[in-house]
């Protein structure tokens, strides 16, 4: 699973590269994810190359949020792509997990605490 | 066999008169006598003479009266009346002819008069009818076409009445394969043979035109609707133009495999359009001029989209302009709302339905226009496999196959070309196989690896069916609990996505013992 980093302050923004995020890779996903949250606990994805999350995905992304929470950090999201975000909704996802247009939105959402 | 003596009603109050005529032609007729005009109209309509000899001065209801009414009711209105008076003023001779009469025989008469006026106009009456006859004749053999009986998923039904003056309505079905035949239905201006023999040149037009313009499409295409009613056009105005007439006309093409009604209107009665889903009738009219006119626009073709049980009852202006005692028209509306009253009615009954109460509104079953009625029905449980496409795919057990089957629904979905789906509706699609699919293999095959999935895709008349077998554990929907939204869970979500991105989803197990999941969505 590709992921890129970047550092900004004391938040990681992960770049997520792929434009599936299905069942299919989900185990990957968790995989890669975990290298990270050995860096921070405060985490960008940016989602904006993914066209395509089913219900693992989404299950995935909330396992990141639950494990960051638990090291007392917190996972936003941002460049959310219209099909994916449609999915959020049905699952309720958008008011657990913050969504912003722009990293660098998603990232000041840190400071504001 | 030998015909009966004609019938002849004499009416007149004076005794004297009565046996005068009486003598004159007893030998040649066979007579009815009414010594007042209420007697007479009785009379008249309970046995239809072949002729009235009628006296003008009558206490209570006169001569003229009489005629009147004979005239006004279409059961009377044809029987010659003859009228017998002592006045000879050219004044009382034109009010006659203006009520009706076709002659007069002044009083005192002689017998040889008599008797040659009414020979002469029974005899005239004969010819007259035998027009009328051979009309209706050329009206049942030439002018009403035989519906198909065989069309699948199509059910038509007619209601033919001529009326006494066969007044050139028409209609015929031209049936190319299973899947689509034209409808074409059309009143020539004008009555008796003329009428008729115009009714059948349009329709022989019709068939030439057609046959010219399929020999000439070189694919399967079938010329289209406007195509062909333009082609009659330009070889029949020349003579629809000599003759001062016209004709009004919907040319019909029902395309089964698109559910789609295509309709050339030329000044034509509106079609009634029953639309089974909302119990609601429409009107469809077209917009184009009645051929015969000059032409001077292209001829505009109309589609419209039905439904299984949907109906459409096509018909002549005999139907609307039926008439009451009073002169009151039957009407569009009244149509339309005893259609959509008794839409759910058989349409075998509803045809009858519809004369019965056309003859419950105007007290008669004789009436002035031939009334035609066209009733097609399409069926409402349509299963057609060969209205269908179909698509199929086999995976195995495997996650890192959703993928190819995202891929095969696109590829399906971007070929259902009638209803294109749009991007949004495709990716919801896709997202509801994904989360089948991944349930089979975690679920059904407990993520065993090497076990196949079976899925089918088809179109349907309205809807896509997206159907799952796997041979795995039979799914339970009891057993799954029900999604919790607050971010405690991660999982659970998938049936809610399912239930929330299709139309339908059906658990089942075929014959062969595999599951089978059946998605449903809508067109």
């Amino acid at each position: 699973m590709e992921l890129s980093t970047e550092k900004i302050g004391d938040v990681t923004v992960v770049g997520v590269l792929t434009e599936v995020l299905d069942a299919g890779n989900t185990e990957e996903f968790k995989t890669g994810f975990a290298s990270i949250l050995n860096e921070s606990n405060k985490v960008v994805f940016e989602l904006g190359r993914v066209k395509f999350i089913d219900s693992s995905g989404c299950g995935t992304l909330l396992f990141c949020q639950k494990q960051l929470s638990k090291l007392g950090g917190d996972l936003k999201l941002c460049g959310v792509q219209e099909s994916v975000h449609s999915l959020f909704e049905l699952v309720r996802m958008d008011r657990i997990l913050g969504m912003f247009d722009t990293k660098e939105d998603a990232v000041d959402s840190f400071k504001k605490k | 066999m030998k015909k009966s003596k004609p019938l002849i009603l004499i009416v007149d109050d004076n005794s004297i008169n009565i046996d005068l005529l009486v003598n004159t032609l007893k030998s040649d007729y066979r007579l009815g006598i009414a010594k007042n005009g209420p007697k007479a109209l009785e009379y008249a309509d309970k046995h239809l003479p072949g002729l009235i000899l009628l006296d003008i001065m009558m206490p209570g209801m006169n001569g003229y009266e009489v005629c009147t009414r004979l005239k006004a009711s279409s059961k009377t209105k044809e029987i010659p009346v003859i009228f017998i008076t002592a006045m000879t003023e050219s004044g009382h001779k034109t009010r006659g002819f203006e009520v009706g009469a076709l002659d007069y025989i002044t009083k005192p008469f002689h017998a040889a008069e008599v008797k040659a006026r009414v020979k002469t106009h029974l005899a005239l009456k004969e010819v007259h009818d035998r027009e009328i006859y051979i009309a209706s004749k050329i009206q049942k053999t030439l002018l009403l076409g035989r519906p198909p009986g065989d069309i699948p998923g199509i059910q038509i039904f007619q209601l033919t009445v001529a009326s006494q003056k066969v007044d050139g309505d028409f209609y015929d079905f031209f049936k190319f394969d299973d899947q689509c035949f034209d409808l074409m239905v059309g009143d020539v201006m004008g009555k008796g043979v003329p009428a008729a023999l115009l009714g059948a040149a349009m329709k022989s037009h019709f068939l030439r035109v057609l046959n010219e313009q399929l020999r000439l499409s070189c694919k399967k295409e079938l010329p289209e609707p406007a195509q062909i009613v333009s082609s009659v056009h330009s070889g029949m105005i020349d003579h629809l133009e000599d003759l001062e007439t016209f004709v009004t006309l919907c040319y019909a093409r029902f395309d089964m495999l698109k559910y789609i009604f295509s309709f050339v209107d030329c000044g034509h009665m509106r079609t009634i359009h029953f639309h089974d889903g909302s119990n609601r009738c429409s009107l469809l009219q077209g917009v184009n001029m009645p051929l015969g006119f000059p032409e001077k626009e292209p001829f505009r073709q109309i589609s419209v989209h039905f439904e299984p049980g949907d109906f459409f009852v096509f018909y002549s202006d005999g139907v609307t302009e039926s008439k009451n005692k009073d002169g009151d028209l039957y009407g569009e509306k009244r149509l339309l709302d005893f259609v959509q009253a008794n839409g759910r009615i058989e349409p075998e009954n509803l045809i009858k339905k519809i004369w019965n109460d056309i003859v419950a509104f105007s007290h008669s079953e004789i009436f002035d226009d031939d009334v035609t009625c066209v009733l097609v029905k399409i069926d409402k449980d349509l299963s057609l496999p060969a209205l269908t496409t179909e698509s199929e795919l086999e995976i195995t057990s495997d996650l890192k196959e959703l993928e190819r089957v995202r891929a095969f629904i696109r590829g399906f979905c971007a070929g259902v070309k009638d209803y294109p789906l749009d991007e949004k509706r495709i990716s919801t699609i896709e997202l509801a196989v994904t989360e089948i699919t991944a349930n089979i293999i975690k679920h059904a095959y407990q993520s065993r690896s090497g076990e196949t999935i079976q899925i089918n895709a088809e179109v349907l008349a309205d809807e896509i069916a997206i159907r799952f077998y796997d041979r795995g554990e039979q799914f339970d929907q009891e057993s799954v609990p029900q999604p919790v939204f607050d971010g405690s869970r991660e999982g659970g979500f998938g049936l809610h996505i399912i239930a929330h991105t299709v139309d339908e989803v059906l658990y089942s197990r075929d014959e062969q013992g595999r599951n089978c999941a059946c998605l449903k969505i809508k067109l």
